[in-house]
């Protein structure tokens, strides 16, 4: 978990161009979206390319995404569950 | 309409109203932003490529926004809202950019990835930034400003299409702010077409040598030059804009003086009153001649001064002109670092003369206000 939950922080670190933001400043249960990260739409596009790109995961519905894309946790736990 | 009308447009300020430059914003080559002591230490390179010199963008533009944006996004916004500040304008009544290559960085990048992914995984973000108004919508967005917007790309016309439609929209209401700027980035990729191209030097330069050389080729430029527009003349007010004029690939010499002398007679100057002209010269001696012969015919009592060699050549380098212009006329000081022949005049009246490779003429008229 904590493995992949540091390299993913580092891919949507570096997708996402957040400058200023390391690894360790993004807490695994923290909410990406509204508070937390405060990322939005046009970054759900760019983790859905990304969980596709790295790892071969589609995202088929918005519901799956919203649960997906919540946390650093959430996706981590979506990633495993699909190796 | 007829043709020579359509090839040469010009734009001439009503009678009773006036049009002020009353806000300057940059990020150029030669200093990262404008202030008073422009120019008093030049930049020169040895490069083919004159580069800007960026500020920390996020002492302008929102951190949480400048992720997303290329270079051209941020040195146009950034150099907007130094534009605006300087003005003392929050909302303009317009928003009008020109560009004559657009976000290319972004365009390479999603291009790039379409090669590289196999037409697969394509990411919105470069696509999303690519378009040539982006810098403009990225500008609405910042201000909350729904206000008229437009994005004029027409190579080296695109400036200046900006300030004839800034003129009109002004013409038609008074006491509007218009925001009009150019903006063009260098990517690597894009000097390295440019060098395909031919239309860099293939020798060792030094830029500010750069009309020594009398070789074929230039060098390349970019930058973001923005101004506020107003028929409200105030105390900050760097110069009037008398007019502008564009003129498509003239035959020879005798069609651009002739141009030239039907707008200096349309806005009732004579060529005699022209103090100082600033001229496109760009260093490569198969253009430059026209230059030259136009100052032999028309302009030779003015003094004579060019930019090129600060900024380089790019689309929209025609608005770095204006802001040495009104540079020269707010301060009432010419650097000696542009001039090639100083008439020793007081510099009241300016004409910006500049065409990109023979093909786009631009010939503006500025005063002292």
């Amino acid at each position: 978990m904590s493995q992949l939950a540091n390299e993913l922080k580092t891919e949507i670190i570096k997708a996402l161009n957040l400058e200023g933001v390391s690894p360790e400043d993004i807490e695994n249960d923290a909410p990406l979206f509204g508070e937390g990260l405060g990322l939005d739409s046009i970054d759900a596009l760019e983790l859905i390319v990304l969980l596709d790109k790295n790892y071969g995961i589609k995202i088929d519905s918005a519901a799956d995404g919203k649960a997906v894309f919540h946390s650093i946790s959430s996706m981590v736990a979506y990633i495993e569950s699909k190796k | 309409m007829v043709l020579a009308e359509i090839i040469q447009p010009s734009f001439l300020v009503q009678p009773n109203m006036k049009v002020y430059i009353n806000g300057i914003g940059s990020v150029n080559a030669q200093q990262a932003g404008y202030t008073d002591n422009f120019l008093t230490e030049i930049q020169q390179t040895e490069q083919h490529s004159i580069r800007s010199i960026e500020p920390d963008y996020k002492a302008f533009i929102n951190p949480t926004l400048i992720r997303r944006m290329g270079r051209i996004i941020k040195m146009g916004v950034a150099s907007a809202k130094m534009c605006l500040n300087d003005a003392g304008v929050e909302q303009p009544d317009a928003i009008l950019t020109g560009t004559g290559l657009g976000c290319i960085e972004d365009t390479e990048k999603f291009l790039g990835a379409i090669i590289q992914n196999n037409e697969q995984f394509l990411t919105p973000t470069s696509f999303i930034q690519s378009t040539h108004n982006t810098v403009g919508g990225q500008i609405a967005l910042m201000l909350g400003c729904n206000n008229y917007n437009f994005t004029y790309v027409h190579r080296a016309f695109s400036f200046e299409s900006c300030v004839q439609d800034a003129m009109m929209l002004l013409a038609e209401k008074a006491e509007q702010n218009v925001l009009l700027g150019g903006v063009d980035e260098l990517t690597v990729n894009s000097l390295k077409l440019i060098e395909r191209l031919g239309q860099l030097k293939n020798h060792p330069i030094t830029s500010l040598n750069l009309l020594n050389y009398k070789t074929r080729g230039s060098i390349a430029g970019e930058g973001a030059n923005f101004f506020v527009f107003s028929t409200k003349h105030t105390e900050s007010s760097y110069a009037q804009l008398l007019g502008c004029k564009m003129l498509y690939k003239p035959e020879n010499t005798e069609e651009i003086t002739e141009s030239l002398q039907q707008f200096l007679q349309q806005n009732k100057v004579q060529a005699s009153d022209i103090d100082l002209v600033l001229y496109g010269y760009n260093g490569d001696v198969k253009y430059d001649r026209l230059y030259t012969e136009v100052k032999d015919k028309l302009l030779s009592k003015s003094s004579v001064a060019y930019f090129k060699h600060l900024c380089g050549e790019y689309h929209t380098s025609n608005s770095f002109a204006y802001l040495l212009a009104a540079h020269i006329l707010k301060t009432k000081s010419v650097s000696p670092s542009i001039l090639l022949d100083d008439k020793k005049r007081l510099v009241k009246t300016i004409l910006i003369y500049n065409h990109y490779r023979g093909i786009n003429h631009t010939f503006s008229l500025l005063k002292a206000c």
